[in-house]
């Protein structure tokens, strides 16, 4: 326990010397932070007040039905959690140098073990905890709770609820790192993909909102009553039901209710606790060891890839330092599991973005209710291009890493490595999101001449986010982080991230009113000026010119600094 | 002889700390020279300048004449630069970051091709060439740094401790490539701990103590230490 205590007391004084840290540029960077973040919490506090007024009051949906909305939100929050934990334990439970180190030491396979959970499971949770307690503000005001609900709920509910997510995320991780040996990682990954995209799919077909809402209704008006004989049984065992169950009958003023569904969740985490304790004492140091001696793969596996044209042995038709750090970002890339793997899973959210688009109806007869609908799907299409700009693009200086001395001693100017990465960021990023913002208009059955607006919008767009992700990638650098899942949800990368969505928001405002005038001329008049949109896209290109600007200032600054 | 390397009234500071302090320095070409002192003396942070991985606070390194910081790339190119710490790409082989650091001085591909060969062979790397950094010892990642950095043919070798890590055989095979490549008017500026190295390498020497130069010899003199090289360093540096 010492141990484990003295452990935790380093990274905590760490982490404060690192908050409390008085120069400049750290003051400017946790003012900034506190500033984005506050702004985002209150927003999504508002957010939520707001939902849940509008479901209650306007749209009478009553307390139940609102509460099996917010328990699907829940599971979707826990699958999250489960997932980001799963990814960044990886890094930080078997491919650290901290743990290495510890393992050297006379410490405890599991005290290593349960330090570096508690260490992961709030680095790789804060933002949803900070987003969690901001949803959980804006729902209790709506009820007018008090004080003692906020923090008892986040404290004793929301964070539980996670804690659970987190200990069966580390506990299967470590069941599959002693698989991982007989099966091989790549068919082990794809499996969890497959398990997780599969949880989510059984979950809604078996819940089935539509039919929910469709017997809720039936007793319109009088729906505040519970329907719990419409929940599946199964859907009874799962831990977002009981928070969900909770916040039911704590605020339908029968916390007995709410008690019973409240100890369920604490024996579970107990529960959990003691299997995460009973498998790392068994398996952890065994898991950690295999994954350390794992023999790589070797060179001759590039033969098996029909990129042969990639060989660095081969005399590239492009100038030499960008072909050379092309092809070598090329293969660090592909031979990267956690790259190659979250582009597969951000391939196939794209796929099912499409897929839902397909079967939406959101050709609207009001000009207003149409113009949300067109700019819901760009914000979206923006949302999700800004999301793997973050994941891939942000942390490409940081990738150079401690061999970057090879690069920066070599006879290649910095802003040549700088404008590679730019460029070849910015064709997959436009091409992503032009592939998606034309398959997503033509879906909706828009005018040739929205299909070319929302085309154009998006290249500003995609341009915009690959500039403001290079830039504060660089900015934000840490050469020593090896893990690119970690420097795409650091600090900086929050920061960047919650940049973009001002952005976004930016580029949508100016879209609006133009574009809400130019359907009331359509669907009231018939016909419609193009000048309507094209005034737009040019505040448009200007805003992303001064996005790009200065993004590219800051990165190109940046990169001469000292390394 | 013509200054391959001149360092001009170089001082670094970080914040209110002096790394090094007006520093000045030339070396010729074909010298071998040895840059020596304690730790935390300056010796890494003047090497960072000399091969533009730190801006001077003031002053100026010129390679062949050219500013490493005004005029980057053509001193770069005529640098060779092994760091103190072998970092690679985990995930590229030898072989790759070979290809890698070739294509970076723009060599093309079947003489990089050759010269992969001829340092395999020389530093006895083997099989490891197509195997992956993330599988090497210190040893292997310091001779395919050290090929790395000998791959263009530089003018100019700038090495911070070269044979740490290296068992007595890698350490004999670079000492003798060393040897041969400054006789071949290779100029070679090494920082080293080592002082047995400095001894039966170096051609001139200079000390450095907290960002300054204590000693400096001002021409190339025939090696004359027999030895006492440890006990000068000791008492120059207590």
């Amino acid at each position: 326990m010492g141990q484990f205590l003295l452990i935790l007391n380093v990274k905590s004084s760490a982490f404060l010397k690192s908050a409390t840290d008085i120069r400049a540029q750290s003051v400017l960077k946790n003012i900034s932070s506190l500033l984005i973040f506050g702004g985002v919490a209150l927003g999504v506090f508002l957010l939520s007040r707001a939902a849940t007024g509008y479901l209650l009051q306007q749209a009478h949906i009553g307390l139940f039905l609102f509460h099996r909305f917010l328990s699907m939100l829940l599971y979707v929050f826990f699958i999250t959690v489960n997932l980001g934990n799963m990814i960044v334990c990886y890094a930080t439970l078997y491919k650290s140098d901290e743990v290495a180190f510890l393992m050297g030491l006379p410490v405890a396979h599991h005290t290593i073990f349960a330090a570096k959970f508690l260490d992961n499971f709030f680095y790789s949770s804060s933002t949803l905890l900070l987003l969690g307690l901001a949803l959980l503000l804006g729902y209790g005001s709506y009820f007018g709770m008090s004080a003692w609900f906020y923090f008892f709920t986040f404290a004793a509910v929301l964070l539980p609820f996670m804690l659970c997510a987190g200990l069966i995320a580390v506990i299967v991780l470590m069941v599959l790192i002693r698989v991982a040996s007989r099966i091989g990682i790549r068919w082990l990954l794809a499996g969890i993909m497959a398990v997780y995209l599969s949880a989510i799919y059984l979950y809604f077909a078996a819940v089935n909102p539509v039919n929910m809402v469709q017997e809720v209704m039936k007793h319109y008006p009088d729906v505040n009553a519970y329907f719990g004989y419409l929940d599946p049984p199964f859907v009874r065992f799962l831990p977002n039901h009981w928070v969900s169950e909770f916040l039911y009958w704590s605020v339908s003023g029968e916390p007995a209710r709410a008690t019973w569904h409240l100890v369920t969740l604490y024996c579970i985490m107990a529960t959990l606790v003691l299997a995460a304790g009973i498998v790392a004492r068994s398996y952890y140091y065994r898991s950690w060891a295999g994954a350390s001696e794992a023999a790589t793969p070797g060179a001759a596996r590039n033969t098996l890839l029909p990129v042969r044209i990639m060989d660095f042995g081969r005399e590239g038709t492009i100038a030499r330092p960008f072909d050379a750090l092309l092809r070598r970002d090329f293969w660090t890339f592909f031979r990267e599991p956690s790259q190659w793997l979250h582009l597969l899973l951000m391939i196939v959210l794209l796929l099912v973005f499409l897929v839902s688009m397909s079967s939406l109806e959101l050709r609207l007869t009001q000009p207003f209710l149409q113009t949300v609908s067109y700019l819901v799907v760009f914000l979206f299409d923006g949302f999700l291009v800004a999301s793997i700009s973050l994941r891939f693009v942000f942390p490409s200086i940081s990738l150079e890493g401690d061999a970057f001395w090879c690069v920066r001693s070599a006879p290649v100017s910095l802003r040549k490595l700088y404008w590679q990465k730019f460029t070849v960021s910015f064709v997959l990023i436009a091409l992503t999101a032009e592939v998606l913002s034309v398959a997503s208009t033509a879906m909706l059955r828009d005018s040739p001449l929205l299909v070319v607006v929302g085309a154009c919008a998006t290249a500003f767009v995609a341009l915009g986010l690959t500039a403001l992700n290079l830039g504060a990638g660089a900015y934000f650098a840490t050469f020593r982080e090896k893990n690119p899942i970690r420097i795409a949800s650091s600090q900086g990368a929050s920061l960047t991230f919650l940049g973009s969505m001002v952005y976004l928001g930016t580029v949508v405002a100016i879209l609006v009113v133009p574009l809400n005038r130019y359907f009331e001329f359509l669907i009231i008049r018939g016909t419609a000026s193009p000048g309507w949109l094209i005034v737009p896209l040019i505040a448009v290109a200007l805003v992303t010119g001064l996005v790009f600007a200065f993004a590219t200032g800051v990165g190109l600054a940046t990169l001469r600094r000292d390394s | 002889m013509s200054p391959t390397i001149e360092i001009r009234g170089v001082t670094k500071k970080f914040g209110a700390f002096v790394a090094v302090d007006n520093l000045d320095l030339t070396v010729g070409r074909g010298e071998f020279f040895g840059f020596l002192g304690p730790n935390g003396a300056g010796k890494t942070t003047t090497i960072r300048m000399l091969t533009g991985l730190y801006i001077p606070t003031a002053g100026s390194c010129l390679i062949n004449g050219y500013d490493v910081h005004r005029d980057p790339l053509p001193a770069k190119r005529s640098i060779g630069y092994v760091p103190d710490q072998p970092f690679l790409y985990d995930r590229l082989t030898g072989r790759e970051f070979l290809y890698f650091v070739g294509g970076l001085f723009d060599m093309p591909a079947a003489l990089v091709r050759e010269k992969i060969a001829e340092f395999t062979a020389t530093f006895d790397i083997g099989e490891f060439i197509d195997k992956r950094a993330e599988e090497y010892s210190q040893g292997m990642r310091q001779r395919i740094v050290l090929s790395a950095a000998l791959l263009h043919d530089p003018g100019v070798l700038i090495i911070d401790e070269p044979l740490v890590g290296l068992d007595p055989r890698s350490a004999r095979l670079v000492k003798d490539t060393l040897k041969a490549r400054t006789a071949a008017g290779l100029t070679v500026f090494m920082s080293t701990h080592l002082l047995e190295i400095v001894e039966e390498l170096c051609d001139r020497i200079a000390i450095i103590k907290e960002g300054r130069i204590i000693y400096q010899e001002s021409q190339s003199t025939a090696r004359r230490f027999n030895g006492q090289l440890e006990t000068m360093f000791l008492e120059l540096t207590k």
